[in-house]
């Protein structure tokens, strides 16, 4: 079964799980193949480690264990595991799905894995130091010269450099099983952390949804290996309160999720390249309060790409002289730059030779059979038996679990793709391995007709500590489609979490979430704020606001042609708010079908704006703003904000063909939308330390609310009242934006009489009392504004400050009669002037904020790389 | 040897290499890697060597590279929209030792007789048999060199044939490529600069296993007959090195379908242009450069 998930709010309703008849046990159905199946041994009975966890599931009901696959569904979405961040949010395919079923170990086949993975790990290092060092592997032919110099992956610059606690923290093997149950090992990752991350986010999801079988079965828990690593990590830096960054590619890479969910959970900057500088040696990061060292940073990015300066000139991934500053910090990077020359798959073939002259030991796991075609014997005999092998490149870039290229398969191409196969390995065969293919071992997974045996292949990841490496006691299995490659090729990226089933009982629960945050040692301090970090707070906080207002402006507008549910009143001002939203940034203005009645108007208006892609102000644009951007801050979100948040994308409710089709339905809606919007800005402010990240989330709020309020009351009281409602009903327009603006309970139970404009107007312009009146918008701004880093201190205001603060004056020197006075026209032009000048200043406010803060990301010029030429 | 006086059999040599760039927005800040101090080797010495940059940076490292080149990093910190690289260096050159490149190993069987005095395999040459991304291998660029190896033909015989074919057949122009044209399209066209025929000459030889180098340097040049030399005049130029077990490295110049004698100065060399350009640089802003290089190479004593 290929399993797909829909990404749709009815979970029920999945393809994979369609409704049949439940068999009687969920083994009743499980076939073992020809295959070593971990689940049933060969003379037919169930390995015994696996009761724990089947009599767990068969307790429950063939419903309850759909439950909990829906349950494990919302949450791999929720948790964004799921997401390419710039997908398009229409598409129905999830690419990531968490079996039901975990994958199990006895610690005694779990001893030998980990025995099998440490010692490769010291090999690897081992061979490392001899290619960066003295290459007496590569004199002795132990490793071919040209296999090593055909990598891209090995570093010239990096030769010689000594990082004294070893090239390698970071380490991750795939594992399969051959037919008679031994291991082998399918690629090896030593340049990132190699999906770390979503082992993580499964283990989580997991327990979250299955964690009374977790506890039953005595597995053994993930937290402390992590607080190993933490430990390790700021013992290598070895001073007080270290700084560690996490360099990730950026949210457009394939792996971000798990760069960011790591970064979380141990706690480290999440950083990218831009955000880095090198001066004098020492790596800076770039912050709102100028640069702040950074004593080690955990590369999740390809060394290569590292440094334009002296590696690729194309690569702009890491800080411009990187390698110099590792020159003179050596451990300052990790893994160390360089490392993923040891990935080449050519070198599977000799490691167990390196493995016994190195270690002086026998290769516990040896690789699956590849053969380096850099060798011109081992070509000619592969071009000869070409079918029995998939040809794969020697090196390969991704990491991400399931994105492994798939391998070329000679018996399933024509004639003429054969010849130019065999072409390509005559001509780049040094960059070329044949692996043999063979079957792949099976583990159960839980289908609609109980457990099926699929094939499988296993991540195991390990990281150094003083003396050694340890082995995370899980990992991270897929279902990989054993006719593509050998590799973890999985584009359904269907996986499984793994448990090793310990002899005695666990310790209590510790999860690192919240020591992370409470022990001392490692932390971030309140400055250390990148400015691109701080760009994209602001932003969130900008959109949050739009989200909440339009919802708002919908609501009141719908609310208002509702089936005899209200007085059907100044539908003439609903259409304004509406027309003001969608033509808003320069729209074309919204074309009026002229033959509906005033109702059908606004219901159209009303569609428009929660289904329309191209108006800035619709719905689908503001709603995908905020995933992105909190996608992008997600590591400085508590993780309830981010779930909070996410749950509005992931279900498709907002997309127009998923629409309800009655005002009631789309009222129910919008309510749930302003729930989340709520529900989020309750969480932040509960939750969020009150430091400048909190601030600039807080200013993009109020900047929206002050540009959105104050643009209403401008639309609102612009026209002479007879050209809109007829001169009695200015109380409708009163009515209409105290309500808009959430203010009407506070005025009733202030004045207790029918609204009088001097009173509105002091309630939503004048009065810092009251949250949602532009006055208390512009005073919050200021504050934030005064406690930000100043760089010209003692030279008076920063513009920033003149701004908002002129802002401010010009509303508190506003008198409210003045304001209310109309002109022989009908016209209010001291408060069309004042409103006018808000308009205006408040995008002047927020430009001047990104200069000031944000604009060593957005303004300052590119790094480019020169290039000239040799011309004689 | 002093700095006063030439040895016999040795040509001195003043060159002076000064690279203008001019930005055509400000560059706020700049890195760059320098190639620009000649190498010193067995059959070339540097008298003397300065490098003066304007404006001037706030560090400047020296650093050997992995070839064993000297390199400069230096960071500038000045905002700046014009950046000035004068290089001055004086170098004796000896003759190469004749040889005879008839009598060398049969180009099949060099990689296998690359070795190290105690029978291990050397590295060091085996490296540059092998692609680099300027000069990438293909089913063309073999053809191409095949044409001057056939079965059995000594190494360098064959280097020799390529070099000549290449001066012969190719024609310079500057105008038919620029820094990105690859090696594909100069093979092609059949045009190009010095900097695209050695490229193309060594992806062609390690396409047969033929370990070959980019060498970066400078020329003599000679003014036609009765004319003055004219200041400047001359270039940073670009040519190759083939290994043979009989002989080491030799240097073929397709560019003028020769071996270089004394009037090849080597400054650095590398698997590709990349690996040694004289001056490469990243920069925060700059937007379009100009560049302008004046070099003079004059022989003294």
């Amino acid at each position: 079964m290929k399993v797909r998930v829909e990404r749709g709010e009815n979970n029920n309703s999945m393809p994979a799980i369609a409704p049949q008849a439940p068999p009687a046990s969920i083994t009743a159905r499980y076939a073992r193949t020809s295959a070593y199946d971990e689940l049933i041994s060969p003379d037919g009975s169930i390995a015994p480690h696996w009761q724990p966890i089947l009599s767990g599931l068969e307790a429950l009901t063939h419903e309850q264990r759909l439950e909990r696959i829906n349950r494990i569904n919302t949450r791999v979405r929720e948790t964004g595991i799921a997401h390419d961040l710039f997908a398009d949010p229409s598409r129905n395919v999830q690419p990531w799905h968490l079996d039901l079923m975990p994958l199990v170990f006895t610690s005694a086949t779990w001893a030998g894995i980990e025995k099998a993975v440490v010692q490769r790990a010291r090999l690897l290092e081992a061979v490392l130091g001899d290619l960066y060092g003295p290459q007496r592997l590569m004199q002795r032919g132990l490793i071919p010269p040209q296999l090593v110099f055909s990598d891209p992956a090995f570093l010239r610059a990096c030769h010689g450099i000594e990082p004294p606690g070893g090239r390698i923290q970071f380490i991750a093997v795939d594992l399969t099983r051959s037919n008679d149950g031994s291991w082998r090992v399918v690629d090896t990752h030593v340049e990132t952390p190699a999906g770390i991350g979503y082992a993580l986010a499964n283990r989580t999801v997991l327990t979250h949804v299955s964690g009374d079988i977790f506890a039953a079965s005595k597995a053994v828990r993930l937290a402390p290996y992590f607080q190993q690593m933490q430990d390790q990590l700021a013992q290598r830096i070895n001073r007080p309160d270290p700084s560690i960054a996490l360099l990730t590619p950026g949210p457009r890479h394939n792996d971000f999720f798990s760069h960011a969910y790591l970064a979380r959970y141990l706690g480290f900057l999440l950083v990218e390249g831009d955000d880095l500088r090198v001066e004098s040696g020492r790596v800076y990061l770039k912050t709102l309060d100028g640069l702040q060292p950074i004593d080690l940073v955990v590369r999740c990015v390809a060394g290569a790409l590292s440094d334009a300066l002296e590696l690729d000139p194309s690569g702009f991934l890491g800080p411009v002289g990187l390698v110099q500053a590792v020159r003179q910090q050596p451990s300052l990077v990790l893994n160390a730059l360089g490392t993923a020359i040891a990935e080449n798959r050519g070198l599977g073939s000799m490691l167990p030779q390196l493995s016994n002259e190195l270690l002086g030991e026998d290769l516990l796991v040896p690789d699956v059979t590849k053969r380096w075609l850099g060798d011109p014997a081992v070509r000619s005999s592969v071009i000869q038996n070409i079918e029995r092998y998939f040809i794969r490149r020697a090196y390969e870039q991704t990491a991400r679990p399931g994105r492994a290229a798939p391998g070329r398969d000679a018996s399933q191409m024509t004639a003429a793709e054969r010849a130019a196969l065999v072409e390509d390995i005559e001509i780049n065969g040094a960059a070329l391995v044949a692996e043999e293919k063979t079957t792949l071992g099976t583990t159960p997974s839980y289908g609609p007709n109980g457990l099926e045996a699929k094939p499988f292949a296993l991540r195991v990841f390990a990281t150094a500590v003083s003396g050694g490496f340890v082995v995370m006691p899980g990992g991270l299995a897929m279902t990989v489609d054993a006719g593509a490659s050998m590799a973890l090729t999985a584009p359904d990226g269907a996986s499984r979490d793994v448990w090793v089933i310990s002899d005695h009982a666990q310790p209590a629960f510790k999860s690192l979430w919240r020591p992370a945050i409470e022990a001392a040692q490692i932390q971030r301090g309140p400055r250390e704020m990148p400015s691109r970090a701080a760009d994209n707070l602001f932003w969130l906080g900008r959109y949050i606001e739009r989200a909440d207002w339009t919802f708002r402006v919908l609501r009141n507008c719908l609310s208002r042609i509702e089936e005899d549910s209200g007085p059907r009143q100044n539908l003439q001002l609903a259409r304004m708010a509406l027309l003001t939203l969608l033509d808003r940034d320069n729209a074309t203005p919204v074309a009026v079908p002229p033959d509906l009645d005033e109702p059908r108007v606004i219901a159209h208006l009303a569609r428009m704006l929660m289904t329309s892609t191209d108006r800035v102000y619709g719905l689908p644009q503001t709603l995908s703003h905020i995933h992105r951007v909190a996608s992008l801050t997600r590591d400085r979100l508590s993780l309830e904000a981010w779930r909070t948040l996410n749950s509005f994308y992931v279900g498709r409710r907002w997309q127009p063909d998923a629409l309800p089709r009655s005002i009631g339905e789309e009222l129910d809606l919008i309510d749930a939308g302003l729930g989340v919007v709520a529900a989020f800005n309750g969480l932040t402010h509960e939750n969020m330390t009150r430091n400048f990240g909190w601030s600039f989330l807080d200013m993009g709020r109020r900047t929206s609310r002050a540009l959105n309020l104050s643009q209403l009351l401008l639309s609102a009281f612009r026209l002479a009242p007879s050209t809109v409602v007829g001169p009695e009903d200015d109380t409708g327009r009163m009515l209409f934006v105290l309500e808009l603006a959430d203010s009407f309970i506070t005025y009733r139970s202030r004045y207790r009489v029918n609204p009088t404009l001097a009173l509105v107007l002091d309630l939503l312009i004048v009065d810092e009392t009251n949250p949602r009146s532009l006055a208390f918008q512009l005073a919050a701004l200021s504050n934030h504004i005064d406690t930000l880093p100043q760089t010209g201190k003692g030279r008076g205001r920063t513009e920033v400050q003149r701004t908002a603060l002129a802002m401010l004056t010009d509303l508190r020197l506003a008198d409210v009669l003045t304001l209310a006075e109309q002109g022989p026209d009908g016209q209010r032009p001291a408060l069309v002037s004042l409103l006018s000048r808000q308009v205006e200043r408040i995008p002047q406010l927020s430009d001047a904020l990104t200069r000031r803060y944000f604009s060593v990301v957005e303004k300052e010029p590119r790094w480019v790389r020169a290039r000239s030429r040799q011309e004689s | 040897m002093g700095s006063g006086e030439v040895a016999a059999g040795v040509m001195r040599f003043e060159v002076s290499h000064r690279t203008t760039y001019s930005y055509r927005l400000p560059v706020a800040q700049s890195y760059h890697l320098v190639h620009l101090q000649p190498r010193a080797f067995a059959r070339q010495a540097v008298v003397h060597h300065s490098l003066l940059i304007d404006p001037a940076p706030v560090i400047s490292t020296s650093i050997v590279d992995y070839f064993g080149n000297a390199a400069t990093l230096l960071r500038i910190e000045d905002e700046h929209s014009e950046l000035v690289v004068h290089s001055r260096s004086t170098i004796d050159v000896a003759a190469p030792a004749a040889i005879d490149p008839a009598a060398t190993t049969p180009w099949e069987d060099v990689t296998s007789r690359a070795h190290l005095p105690d029978g291990g395999l050397d590295a060091g040459v085996l490296q540059f048999a092998c692609t680099s991304r300027l000069t990438p291998a293909s089913r063309d660029v073999r053809a191409f060199a095949r044409e001057s190896f056939p079965a059995r033909r000594p190494v360098l015989d064959g280097a020799m044939h390529m070099t000549r074919r290449m001066f012969e057949t190719f024609k310079f122009d500057s105008t038919a490529t620029d820094v990105s044209t690859p090696i594909a399209r100069v093979l092609e066209i059949r045009r190009g600069v010095c900097q695209d025929f050695a490229h193309l000459a060594i992806a062609a030889l390690r396409t047969l296993g033929v370990p070959a180098r980019y060498v970066s340097g400078y020329l003599l040049t000679r003014p036609p007959p009765g004319q003055v030399k004219l200041k400047g005049a001359d270039a940073s130029h670009a040519w190759l090195s083939v290994w043979a077990p009989e002989t080491g490295w030799v240097d073929f110049d397709p560019t003028n379908g020769i071996m270089p004698t004394m009037e090849h100065i080597t400054v650095a060399y590398g698997r590709d242009y990349e690996d040694i350009s004289p001056i490469s640089g990243v920069l925060l802003g700059g937007g379009d450069q100009r560049m302008s290089i004046a070099v003079d190479v004059e022989p003294v004593g």
